[in-house]
């Protein structure tokens, strides 16, 4: 072990520094030994520095300690300095030999209490964190690191006010959507994420549309978990000011770890992890199937010449390939395993602090085929040249490999599971039963399958197993920051970050997987796409402090200039009919289908002013100014100005509660408003320009043929946000409880409609974009911290917070067409946008249970009185005068009471906004081992049931649930909970209604830990600095009453008609985690 | 001490050098991609929206036949087209949410149109090239296409919307109330005799001379406008234009070269045709709508009857050029999807979409001529016209009796068989029930309903007497974006 480390210390010892040559004539001899043991102390630095502490030569000690030294300078102080002693300064002698004893730093590193000020180093502001005034909230992750979680984002959920996360879906890699406060805009609902003062917006742009809900906040956090030493949010406009538009939506400013002085120091943590997919929801068997569709079949078009695969036909060649019972959710399901590794080491001296990493996490996804293997790796060194200048460089590089499975004609191979026929098998049989070796597929050469052709309706084991759909992603980071103290009251500082990303996609589907032949244009088809970010980003500022002698007041600020600029670049290629499946490259000799490619650059600057009042310790102004310039722009509404103003109070320090030390100790009242923009998303680009484009086919007679496609947007500007925020934040009971409360008021004006629908008289449809109307999100946040018991053996704190935040359009633009959809049937929701009602309202018809019988299906006045027609027979109640409904069939609310079921009775039927969100938790040391536990609640929303939906309509060829068991079968049945009856191609059993729609409240019990540290005195004697053996479960269980699978549903706002559907995506999978850590 | 002055100098300078051409910095146009800023600089600029304008009208000739056939009485819908939009249309069973009603397609060539005339004499300010002449031919070209656009919207919906200026950002006016139709032809005439004079009739090739604007196609159009607009005087005036003897561009084909005028096409009957190309991908959609295998329109009874060989009337025009029997009893269109004129033989390969749609031809100007000629009540003029038809025809002159009643019901079926199947028989009609205020409505509600099942005829009979009820509705949706719209009346209930 020490052999190791003294390798080390010499390795890095030499790359430090060189000879050096001088012409004056002071040399310098000496040793430098252990104070303890005397021995030798190698690769020891010595260094000359002059009076304002900068280095100016030095030199190593040699394998037996002695060093000699030319001096540049005899005036200049001379000191040691090696990793694991403390410095020392001696004094040069050029006469005699000095013999230099240095003492160990063990010790004193283990007693080192930080106090006093604390400044995030991140912030553009000069506010230390105690005096804001804004509404903010730092979690450390220091605490969380060995346990179950598996992003930062999973780390943050349930445990900040005010903060929503949902995971988008189980899959690997997947992420999570992370929204502060409440939906303020249509799309675009994205945190900045700034880490360690950097910015991150690249938004990795996929290649494949369709799957761009998957990209999200979570996969912006290219690092390893375990480096991140704290995240901090930034919730009101007043704070977020600093980060201008970007930060509209609020901030998480996340903090890395970085090198401490001491010895080198080896951390390595291994955890593996089960994953478990929770149970779906139970469907029908193969022989409940085949019911179920002749009961369908009989009720719709009675005696029938029945489909050969129902009708258990021996004569039939498919006979046993349709008289299986298959689990098809079983098949593609798997419990998965998790491993990750993470090795760090980290250390420093007086002049250089490092901290690197390397991480790396295999997770194993619950569906077939789905994994994600990432290998990360950090540096961060800080060198003090002196006591003027510092500077910092910051190195990441992040590497993905995700493999995910083909979605075809909009089904993911979850949803194909769900409504699979269960009595055919996954397997192929030939004619006399015995298996082929082949997936059992139809497509065009044969006969298709019963529920259809081979491409809708496929194989989903086939298409898992045998087909494709993988990313790659490489990332890299680069920052440079500089530190310089003109004055003792002004600093200087510079930074300047280059970001790159490249991610490449590859997807593949064999024929073999759809039963087709080679040459069908949608099968042998390979994809693959390309994207290549890159960014440059400069901040220049100038951070000051007043100059006033006085205590009593403080003055600091800060003002800086950033600029910002992009490319993005991006190419796709689609080839087709490869001659084989070993052919899955688009490149290799295919015929090229498609190919397509786009450059975008994008640029934006920054100016900021901030300054910072304190008078007394207790009474704080805050202001900040920032100007924003954006390339998304045209030249008269380019520039964005976004203000902020803070006050706070902190009562605690008045001289009136100055006996209330007991129980009273540092707490503060604060107030804030503030502005804030909002910048068009990146998609379409370049949005203000009118483009032109070659018409289809391009050409008249034999001349080429360009038309306008796009508007010009002179009148395109920054959507607007002003919020205000009220906060009480207090500490009570000699700092055993602190209470912080906000109350929120966030108004968005000028909201950016995308693709505004204007009269086709313009000789076009759409705006790209269009500024107009409001929305407001208005809430409140609470949270609470008890440290119960603060014993030296015994800990325990538990935290509790609870937020709600109310959504509503307030104002619609003129014009604006609030029906975008007013279809109606079955799985269909009209959807619309009304004023006063909140982004993301579920509209369709009311379910009323089942007509019991024929003479049931008839209308009704208001008053409740049967109607009649002229020949005084009862009007039967119609289907949009179409579909005349009989026992048996969904019953609606007929709003107008005129006996039609149709657009006229669409009402309000949900909203897919939370009431309540939060979460609790607890966690309790007891000498060497820990208990914790975090729950997560989120209640008051409904969601649209799609699993449910396709599973209990009962008119189609899909498999259902278990739940349709229990059906309308005879007339005059009527039973509670019974389902309507079976009828094939009924056009109205299955409307879009609110018999869909549930509550999606749950209370999830996220997190459980349970570790158990080695005790110091055991660590020493093991040559060790720590041990952990930790024992956690993630998602272990969820108090709900909804039916479907996981309520946590992510709302993709991009879509203001909808949002909040269960789409039967992978739900997040409960884990089992085991984590050994170590440190030496 | 001086080092340390070195550094803080450096410093500011970085600091400051970011500092400067912050509005260039800003100003990013898309790299690739065709903007704005980037057009409108050559002549070629402005050729290209112009031919953008033509191919979008050239390929609405789907549409054209549709509007201008569905509701009148040469064609019915193939069985298994019986559920469409089109079929609910010759029906009379119009909805506003029938996707027929969306005038979106003329108001983009609109578009292109106004483009051209705002953007053009700007280009002439930079392309020193770009001659005046060429100008205003450009001009010319864009105003005529503009003026057939807005006819075809009033003879569908009556009053639109007029505009004359391109949407070129969002500042525009999106929200435009009607313009009552006879103010916009009103328009479109002023507009057409200002911009006649400079209209070319110098293309270099026989699909240009064909199918783009010429001083003919304007004179063609305006004799059209003038006839819907019941000025006679007006309509004989510029028919004369083109026809002989004050004009030689243009003949009559000879009987046996009749096909010729839509197989290869471009013939010297022709004035104005949407040019087709299978070769250059510029596909027709009349093939795929009349074709034998595409199940979309048929020769109604009555065509059949005035057509087929059965009454041994038509020999040249009738089976074999505007029909053919593929079975007993069996009729298909031919027009478009005919090589030969023997019934038989199919057009294929590059030629399969390649028939071009006929907007005016002289056989047109002729039978204009003569309804014009005969409703001022000189008939003798009128029928010399109309059995010069006839006699190129073959066919055995007429003698109308000298009302005219009388002639306007024989030009009517004279057209009816010349021109059938070019999109020209539902506009005939609506002429013909406008006329007089309305004197003969009951022979176009007659027409009307023999398309209609028969459990709707006699509520149908008595709803369009009401002649609103002849035109379009404004979409549904069209109406939802812009308020200021109000809808027909006739589709108010």
């Amino acid at each position: 072990m020490k052999n190791i480390k003294k390798t080390i210390i010499l390795i890095l010892a030499l790359c430090s520094f060189s000879g050096a040559f001088s012409q004056t004539k002071t040399i310098i001899r000496g040793k430098v030994i252990d104070q303890k043991d005397k021995s030798a102390v190698i690769g020891a630095t010595v260094v000359e520095s002059d009076k304002e502490n900068r280095v100016v030569n030095g030199t190593v000690t040699d394998i037996d300690g002695n060093f000699v030294y030319q001096m540049k300078n005899p005036v200049n102080s001379m000191k040691v300095t090696v990793i694991g002693y403390q410095t020392k300064v001696f004094k040069a002698n050029p006469l005699k030999a000095v013999v230099i004893e240095l003492v160990s730093s063990d010790i004193e590193l283990d007693q080192v209490v930080i106090t006093g000020k604390v400044k995030s180093d991140n912030s553009l502001t000069n506010i230390d964190d105690r005096d804001r005034a804004g509404s903010s909230t730092k979690v450390d992750l220091m605490d969380m690191k060995d346990g179950g979680i598996t992003s930062a984002a999973d780390a943050l959920q349930g445990k900040v006010a005010g903060l929503d996360i949902i995971s988008a879906s189980g899959d690997p890699g997947s992420g999570s959507q992370i929204v502060i406060r409440g939906l303020s805009s249509i799309g675009n609902n994205k945190p900045l994420i700034v880490i360690d003062g950097i910015t991150q917006d690249n938004v990795p742009s996929s290649f494949d549309l369709s799957s761009s809900d998957a990209q999200d906040i979570g996969n912006m956090i290219n690092i390893a978990l375990q480096d991140i030493k704290s995240i901090e949010v930034l919730k009101d406009a007043a704070s977020t000011a600093v980060y201008g538009s970007k930060g509209a939506d609020g901030v998480l400013l996340i903090e890395t770890n970085r090198g401490k002085m001491g010895k080198v120091q080896f951390d390595y943590t291994f955890k593996t992890s089960i994953n478990f997919q929770p149970k779906s929801i139970p469907m029908l068997n193969g022989d409940e199937y085949v019911t179920l569709q002749l009961e369908e079949w009989h009720n719709a078009r009675g005696v029938f010449d029945l489909p050969r695969e129902i009708a258990y036909d021996k004569d039939f060649p498919d006979f046993y390939n349709y008289s299986a019972n298959s689990d098809w959710l079983g098949a593609i399901t798997r419990n998965a395993v998790t491993n990750d590794h993470y090795f760090k080491v980290s250390g420093g001296g007086e002049k250089t602090r490092y901290f690197t990493s390397f991480s790396y996490v295999d997770e194993g996804g619950t569906t077939i085929n789905t994994s994600n293997k990432t290998f990360s790796t950090r540096v961060n060194l800080d060198y003090f040249l002196s006591k003027k200048l510092t500077f910092t460089v910051q190195f990441n590089y992040y590497n993905a490999k995700r493999e995910g499975n083909m979605e075809i004609n909009n089904r993911n191979i979850r949803q194909m599971a769900y409504m699979k026929a269960p009595n055919m098998s996954i397997m192929e049989h030939d004619a006399n039963g015995n298996l082929t070796g082949e997936y059992f597929t139809r497509n065009f050469d044969k006969t298709g399958n019963y529920q259809g052709d081979g491409i809708s309706f496929y194989n989903p084991v086939a298409v898992a197993n045998l087909g494709k759909s993988d990313e790659a992603v490489n990332s890299l980071e680069n920052s440079f920051k500089l530190k310089y103290t003109l004055k003792d009251w002004l600093i200087f500082k510079e930074t300047a970050s280059f970001q790159y990303s490249g991610s490449k996609a590859n997807k593949f589907l064999p024929y073999s997987a759809i039963g087709s032949n080679w040459y069908d244009p949608s099968v042998n088809k390979a994809e693959e796409g390309n994207s290549l970010f890159s960014s440059f980003k400069t901040e220049s500022q100038l951070v000051f402090y007043a100059p006033f002698k006085t205590k009593d007041h403080e003055l600091t600020g800060a003002t800086s200039w950033s600029t910002n600029q992009s490319t993005n670049d991006w190419v796709d290629m689609q080839s087709n009919r490869n001659p084989s499946i070993k052919i899955q490259d688009p490149a290799i000799g295919a015929q090229i289908n498609w190919m397509g490619s786009t450059l975008v650059e994008k640029s934006d600057v920054g100016a900021l002013l901030n300054l910072n009042y304190k008078y007394k310790d207790r009474y704080m102004v805050q202001a900040t100014a920032r100007a924003d310039g954006n390339s998304s722009f045209g030249s008269t509404n380019r520039w964005g100005l976004f203000k902020g103003v803070g006050v706070a109070w902190r009562f605690s320090s008045e001289k009136f509660f100055e006996n209330s030390k007991n129980w009273l100790s540092e707490s503060k009242l604060r107030l804030s408003w503030g502005t804030s923009g909002r910048a068009p998303g990146d998609d379409p680009q370049y949005p203000r320009f009118a483009s032109y484009q070659t018409t289809n086919p391009g050409s008249y007679i034999q001349n080429a043929a360009v038309v306008p496609t796009s508007i010009q947007l002179d009148n395109l500007k920054w959507e607007n946000i002003m919020s205000t925020d009220v906060g009480l934040e207090l500490n009570l009971l000699k700092d055993r409880l602190y209470i912080e409360g906000d109350i929120y008021n966030k108004l968005t004006s000028d909201l950016l409609f995308k693709n505004y629908n204007i009269p086709l008289s313009s000789g076009f449809s759409q705006l790209v974009y269009m500024n107009g109307g409001e929305l407001s999100n208005k809430g409140w946040e609470f949270m609470m911290n008890g440290k119960i018991i603060r014993k030296k053996d015994v800990v325990l704190s538990v935290d509790f917070n609870i937020s709600q935040n109310v959504n509503a359009f307030t104002k619609l633009p003129q014009n604006f067409n609030n029906e975008k959809d007013r279809t109606i049937g079955n799985g269909v929701f009209p959807k619309r946008i009304v004023e006063g009602e909140p982004i993301g309202s579920f509209f369709g018809f009311r379910y009323k249970g089942v007509y019991a019988s024929d003479a049931d299906a008839i209308a009704f006045d208001a008053a409740g009185n049967k109607l009649y027609d002229g020949a005084h027979n009862p009007i039967p109640m119609t289907f949009n005068g179409v579909y005349t409904f009989k026992g048996g069939d969904s019953k609606y609310e007929d709003i107008n009471h005129d006996g039609k079921i149709d657009l006229n009775d669409v009402v309000y039927i949900g909203d897919s906004n939370p009431s309540f969100i939060g979460g609790f938790g607890t966690s309790l040391r007891y000498k060497q081992f820990d208990i914790s536990f975090q729950l997560h609640y989120r209640v008051g929303f409904d969601i649209i049931n799609s699993t449910a939906l396709s599973t209990e309509g009962m008119n189609d060829r899909n498999n259902q649930s278990k739940a349709v068991l229990n059906r309308w079968r005879v007339q005059g049945q009527n039973e509670t909970g019974m389902l309507p009856r079976a009828y094939m191609d009924n056009p109205a059993n299955n409307l879009g209604s609110d018999r869909y729609v549930e509550r999606g409240d749950f209370l999830r019990l996220n997190n459980v830990n349970l570790k158990y540290q080695l005790s110091p005195a055991m660590c020493t004697k093991l040559n060790l600095q720590s041990a952990s053996l930790t024992l956690s479960a993630r998602k272990l269980y969820t108090f709900t009453n909804y039916s479907g699978q996981d309520p946590e549903i992510s709302a993709d706002a991009s879509d203001p008609f909808w949002i909040g559907e269960d789409k039967a995506n992978t739900p997040p999978p409960k884990m089992v985690t085991v984590s050994f850590s170590v440190g030496f | 001490m001086k080092k340390i002055f070195n550094i803080r100098v450096i410093l500011l300078f970085l600091a400051l050098t970011m500092q400067i051409s912050c509005s260039k910095y800003l100003e990013l146009i898309p790299p690739n991609g065709l903007i704005r800023e980037e057009f409108w600089k050559t002549k070629e600029d402005v050729d290209a929206v112009l031919m953008g304008a033509y191919q979008s009208f050239a390929s609405m000739d789907g549409l054209l036949f549709t509007y201008g056939e569905a509701r009148g009485d040469m064609v019915k819908a193939d069985p298994s087209f019986q559920w469409g939009n089109e079929y609910k249309l010759m029906q009379s069973n119009i909805f506003p949410d029938n996707g027929l009603c969306s005038w979106e397609r003329f108001y983009k060539v609109i578009n292109y149109c106004n483009e051209v005339i705002q953007n053009a004499p700007e280009v002439k300010n930079i392309d020193d090239t770009f001659t005046d002449f060429q100008l205003k031919g450009y001009m010319a070209e864009a105003y005529y296409l503009r003026s057939l656009s807005y006819f075809y919207l009033v003879r569908i919906f009556k009053d639109v919307p007029l505009i004359l200026t391109p949407s070129e950002n969002d500042g525009a006016n999106f929200y435009p109330p009607q313009t009552k139709g006879e103010d916009v032809l009103a328009a479109m005439m002023k507009d057409l005799d200002a911009c006649r004079p400079f209209a070319t009739d110098g293309y270099k090739t026989l699909q240009e001379i064909k199918g783009r604007a010429t001083k003919a196609s304007i004179d063609a159009l305006q004799a059209d406008i003038s006839l819907w607009n019941f000025d006679y005087e007006g309509c004989i005036r510029y028919a004369d234009k083109i026809l002989p003897p004050l004009n030689k561009l243009f003949a009559l084909l000879p009987s046996d070269r009749l096909f010729e005028i839509y197989y290869p096409g471009n013939s010297l009957e022709g004035i104005f045709e949407f040019q087709f190309d299978n070769k250059y991908n510029q596909l027709n959609s009349t093939y795929g709508m009349t074709s034998r295998y595409a199940y979309q329109y048929l020769p109604s009874q009555r065509a059949v009857e005035l057509l087929s060989f059965k009454l041994g009337v038509e020999k040249k025009r009738g089976e074999n050029v505007s029909i053919a029997m593929v079975s007993v009893d069996n009729y298909v269109i031919w027009k478009y999807a005919g090589m030969v004129p023997d019934g038989k033989t199919e057009r294929s390969g590059i030629f399969t979409n390649s028939c071009n749609w006929i907007v005016y031809r002289l056989a047109d100007i002729y039978l204009m001529k003569a309804e014009a000629l005969s409703q001022l009540s000189r008939f003798d003029e009128a029928g010399i016209i109309l059995n010069q038809i006839r006699d190129r025809a073959e066919v055995a002159p007429l003698s109308v009796g000298k009302s005219v009643t009388a002639y306007e019901d024989a030009i009517l079926d004279e057209r009816a068989i010349e021109l059938s199947f070019e999109g020209k028989r539902w506009f005939d009609l609506l002429r013909m029930g406008r006329r007089n205020n309305y004197s003969r409505k009951t022979k176009l509600v007659e027409i009307l309903i023999t398309n209609v099942i028969s459990t709707q005829k006699r509520i149908l009979s008595a709803k369009l007497t009401n002649p609103l009820g002849w035109y379009l509705p404004v979409a549904k949706d069209e109406l939802e974006r812009n308020l200021n719209l109000v809808q027909n009346p006739y589709y108010n209930y």
